[in-house]
């Protein structure tokens, strides 16, 4: 009994949900302001995220007439929730392992699946040509970047099983415990083209540009997002705040999880979520246009995927 | 105050704005872009954002005369705008026509049609005029929140 209480605060205080929000929307508050101090503009506050989510929660949900309720509505809940759970399975080197009831390195692939499904979902149940657009090209450039992920992933289990003697671990918890004692994975030169792949895969993942070709908004008008309004897209927007610490939290415990313990692990986490964020993300998107989804789909099968088997093949052979 | 009452105070640091164009010559357009987009203006920092879809508007920015043509679309455009909102009339073709205000095709002042709050004359405005539009429109959409 006392464990399913430890698997609820993870999901729902920490490090999944209230905190896993209040640190994804300072992220993203982080990343407009500096956004616009590197285009010489003072910027919006670093709570603006948390202003919007407030003023989107006072306007009124609209639903099409031709749209699928139950679809349009349910799509942006099911985002939500895969996440919180997702949250919790990211482990914080030296403050927060996930318990093994709540799953492992597979589970976390598949519910990194889950927002880019929603977003298709949203797409094409809310009856906008708009919308079906997103749904195109969300569904191309999911399968571009998930075969680079995949192949990151594995490249990190087998290093980290065979080290151990078994051929293969999906234990995030295993992979951290193995860095913290043999030194991090970012120091290791075998595995540099994964880091640098994965180094592809956040953006692309968080739909930034140069990869927000599904949510473009001088294009498609966002896509998706196109008829949603109030409540609703609020929920995407924590959806996407909520991924924005996933993604980057596997980064960080997949390459770099700091061998500290108590509070000054967990201050040189967040430092390290902020500095990718900011590297990652912020400088990328100001310094770049958008890319077609024809060339982001041929980029992501030949560099990244390239780059992710090649460390893989290292590892293996 | 008690907590909503903060909470909708908090809410008017976010207005994201619309434009609609009904028949504008593009001049009012520039200067709205003008506002945003380069650094002297910034209006991000009053939490403003362009949004592309009108679902996701507070405030509306229109432009123009309104032509017999765009009539129709312009008020369907209106119509998908989620209340509460608030409505601003860029320059001084809404009002009365302004240099088209001799044609046919011209059905200003677009108050018969809309429900304008906050009127910003000039051809075209100063952007620091749109700013202030934009700002009493804020006071204006803080009674409705």
């Amino acid at each position: 009994m006392s464990s399913q209480i430890a698997i609820l605060i993870a999901v729902l205080l920490f490090p999944g949900g209230l905190f896993a929000l209040a640190l994804g929307l300072g992220l993203k508050g982080a990343d407009r302001r500096i956004a616009a101090r590197l285009q010489g503009r003072v910027g919006p506050p670093l709570v603006q995220p948390f202003l919007d989510l407030v003023k989107l929660a006072f306007k009124r949900t609209m639903v099409p007439t031709t749209a699928h309720d139950l679809v349009f509505l349910g799509a942006p809940l099911i985002g939500v929730v895969s996440m919180l759970v997702a949250a919790a399975l990211v482990p914080i080197s030296g403050v927060y392992s996930p318990a093994p009831a709540l799953g492992n390195l597979l589970v976390l692939i598949y519910l990194l699946l889950v927002p880019a499904v929603v977003l298709m979902l949203a797409g094409s149940s809310s009856s906008s040509p708009y919308g079906a657009i997103g749904f195109s090209r969300e569904m191309a450039l999911m399968m571009a970047y998930e075969a680079p992920l995949v192949l990151i992933v594995a490249a990190v289990a087998v290093r980290t099983g065979m080290a151990q003697g078994h051929w293969v671990t999906f234990s995030l918890t295993e992979i951290v415990e193995y860095q913290r004692t043999h030194g991090l994975f970012l120091l290791d030169p075998v595995m540099w083209p994964a880091v640098a792949a994965f180094g592809f895969f956040y953006p692309a993942n968080l739909g930034i540009v140069p990869f927000d070709i599904p949510e473009a908004e001088t294009e498609v008008l966002e896509g998706p997002l196109l008829e949603y309004s109030g409540p609703a897209l609020g929920l995407f927007k924590i959806m996407s705040a909520l991924k924005a610490v996933v993604v980057i939290g596997l980064d960080i415990a997949l390459f770099m999880p700091l061998p500290l313990d108590g509070v000054p692990a967990f201050l040189g986490w967040v430092v390290e979520m902020v500095v990718l964020m900011v590297a990652g993300v912020t400088v990328l998107r100001i310094s770049m246009g958008r890319m077609r989804i024809d060339q982001a789909f041929v980029f992501f099968l030949r560099w990244p995927l390239l780059l992710a088997a090649a460390s893989l093949a290292v590892v293996v052979v | 105050m008690s907590v909503i009452e903060r909470l909708k105070t908090m809410a008017t640091k976010s207005p994201w704005i619309y434009r609609i164009n009904a028949g504008s010559c593009n001049g009012c357009d520039v200067e709205m872009a003008t506002c945003a987009l380069i650094p002297r203006y910034d209006v991000e920092r009053l939490g403003c954002q362009y949004c592309g879809s009108p679902r996701h508007a507070d405030i509306v920015l229109i432009s123009g005369p309104l032509t017999r043509r765009v009539l129709d679309a312009t008020l369907r455009v209106f119509d998908e705008i989620p209340d509460p909102k608030v409505t601003v009339a860029v320059g001084v073709c809404p009002i009365s026509g302004g240099i088209f205000r001799e044609s046919y095709a011209v059905l200003a002042p677009i108050d018969q049609y809309f429900p304008v709050d906050v009127n910003v004359p000039g051809c075209p405005p100063r952007p620091q005029a749109i700013i202030e539009g934009i700002a009493q429109a804020v006071q204006i959409w803080r009674e409705r929140l």
